[in-house]
């Protein structure tokens, strides 16, 4: 899977640009503030329609602009797309796929897929609890579209649910309906979660092993604030019936605490060093080795899965790594993927590509 | 900026949904300039609507006298009848032709985030319809989404222990649309293939 071509117009720094990727491997750079993040983010943006800064969309439209737009020639397995996207400062974002209007957003998912590793990504271990469930989350998106739309309804039904709470009213009938709502969707978030850690757990395990060059033990588990472990293996439906069972268990406490107590939104995936939890035991370095070695087993598990790599974006990760796991990193990149890796200094990115300079607009070197 | 009372009606179009600051302007001088009759007749016709047309003391739906003519029409079956969230739904179920019977407009959707509970819908006036008139089954025709999926079920729990039939129009509506998005034959199709709750 590729990006043949890139157009973009009024997207952050970029009035007008017109970019053909090589297939291979591109190295962006730059110095700071020469817009290779905003390159990196566009692309990103085509394949899970936001920010991967998290930025709102707004924030993506060129300052004093009324719209941004993204266009790009997606190809994989020989079948080549047109994607467009419209932001505009006021009124819906547009998408089109091969010049169709799209009924929902989320049909856009999975024409273009993408593993990015950010320089925040490197703290992945040290971070909330919450940016590990997303990162679960965002694989599943990648390799099941379907999961957006779950993952959409079960952040809604919750936000109902504890408004419910919070308002104080005690109708049983009224919590049902939530609790059915909320299970019946997060049901299949915990599924897709279970089913990304149990793909993962070998890659990351070869992974880390190929950036430390050590024979480290690794290992991957998700840890449920209710029994959904007892459902692993299980159907979407008894993971919904196990956590509509949690949650009238807890519904005391919920009302309570005027807030739901159990669920998805709680749980986290633990990883581990050698028998211990990275989170209190690894060193730092053993940490950033685990973070960047996770983003790797992502990509081979959607790689394998749907049978065409990822582009991969690496976003000033090399400046970020000492010399030996710097180049230990570009070994174990993955080859036939073609990769997008920005740097301001580029004698510090061990591997070999086509390297454009970036300074308001972009040229081959 | 214009004249006092252009301006005005600027920006009282404006205010409607999907007006524009532009198209405003250009429908004030659109009025500016045709026979005063004709600009006159719209005023006219608003000023009757708001005077004229209320809702349907039965189905709540809108209705030029007490009641609209669905309900006046005694050739529909007064057995069934549609739960819908708001009266401009009514529209896209009439378009299907599939669909005989009466409705009911709840008035939106569960949603506490917005403090939207059952007292704050029609949900008492239903019940009372259950009890007083023939109905046998309601279709939920409720948004598809989280919050009307939730509506559906509710009335379910609530209404099925009355000895009503209870069901949700079938899946293949787009999720998380309204019902306006979903075309006649798309709809119609739910209708048919409507599930038990
Ligand atoms: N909406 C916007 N409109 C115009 N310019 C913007 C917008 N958003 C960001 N920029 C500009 O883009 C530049 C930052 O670009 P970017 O983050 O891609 O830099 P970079 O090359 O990655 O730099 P670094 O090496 O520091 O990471 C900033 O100068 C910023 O002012
Ligand atoms: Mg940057
Ligand atoms: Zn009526």
């Amino acid at each position: 899977m590729r990006v043949d071509w890139l157009v973009l117009g009024d997207f952050r720094s970029y009035h007008s640009l017109d970019w053909k990727p090589e297939p291979g491997v591109n190295i962006l750079v730059g110095p700071n503030g020469a817009g290779k993040t905003n390159l990196l983010e566009a692309v990103s943006y085509l394949a899970t329609l936001r920010s991967f800064r998290r930025a709102p969309d707004e924030a993506l439209i060129a300052d004093d602009t009324d719209a941004a737009i993204i266009r790009a020639g997606i190809s994989s397995d020989d079948r080549e797309r047109l994607i467009e996207i419209e932001i505009p400062v006021k009124g819906a974002r547009r998408t089109q796929v091969d010049k169709q209007r799209l009924r929902r957003t989320s049909d856009l998912l999975g024409v273009l897929r993408v593993v990015a590793f950010l320089p925040e990504d490197l703290d992945l271990i040290k971070r909330g609890p919450a940016y590990r469930r997303d990162l679960l989350d965002e694989i599943a998106i990648q390799l099941w579209p379907a999961a957006y739309v779950d993952q959409a309804e079960f952040d809604r039904a919750l936000r109902q649910r504890n408004a419910f709470l919070k308002s104080g009213h005690r109708d049983g009938t009224t919590l049902d309906v939530w609790d059915a709502r909320v299970a019946q969707a997060g049901g299949k978030v915990a599924l897709r979660r279970a089913r990304v850690v149990e793909g993962m757990e070998p890659l990351l395990g070869d992974a880390y092993r190929e950036i430390s060059s050590s024979d480290a033990t690794t290992g991957i588990s998700y840890q449920s604030s209710w029994p959904s472990e007892r459902f692993v293996g299980g159907s979407a439906a008894e993971f919904t019936d196990g956590m509509l069972s949690a949650l009238r268990e807890t519904r005391g406490t919920d009302y309570e605490r005027r807030v739901t107590t159990t669920g998805p939104q709680r749980d986290e995936p633990v990883l581990e060093l050698d028998g211990h939890d990275a989170r209190v035991h690894g060193s730092q370095g053993e940490q950033r080795t685990m973070a960047l070695a996770i983003k790797l087993a992502a990509h081979r598990l959607i790689a394998e899965a749907t049978d065409s790599p990822p582009v991969l974006l690496l976003d000033d990760v090399f400046s970020e790594l000492d010399p030996k796991r710097s180049s230990a990193l570009a070994g174990a990149l993955p080859g036939d993927t073609q990769t997008l890796v920005t740097s301001a200094r580029p004698d510090e990115v061990p591997v070999v590509g086509v390297v454009w300079s970036v300074d308001g607009g972009l040229l081959r070197e | 900026m214009f004249e006092g009372p252009v301006q005005r009606l600027i920006d009282e179009l404006a205010r409607l949904p999907g007006v524009g600051r532009k198209t405003a302007q250009r429908l004030a001088f659109h009025l500016l300039t045709v026979e005063e009759a004709d600009a006159r007749r719209l005023s006219v016709a608003i000023a009757d609507m708001r005077e004229q047309v209320g809702q349907c003391r039965r189905c709540f739906n809108v209705a030029a006298g007490e009641e609209c003519a669905i309900c006046r029409d005694v050739k529909r079956d007064a057995d069934v009848v549609c739960v819908v969230e708001r009266p401009q739904d009514i529209v896209v179920v009439e378009r299907t032709q599939e669909f005989r019977g009466l409705y009911h407009v709840l008035g939106g959707s569960l949603s506490p985030i917005n403090g939207v509970g059952p007292d704050q819908l029609r949900m008492a006036e239903l019940k009372n319809r259950v009890e007083g008139e023939s109905i046998q089954e309601l279709i939920v025709a409720t948004n598809p989404t989280v919050e009307g999926d939730a509506t559906a079920m509710y009335i379910a729990r609530e209404f099925k222990p009355l000895g009503v039939r209870v069901s949700r129009l079938a899946s293949g509506l787009p999720v998380g649309g309204d019902l306006d998005y979903a075309d006649e034959i798309t709809l119609g199709r739910a209708l048919a293939g409507r599930m038990e709750l």
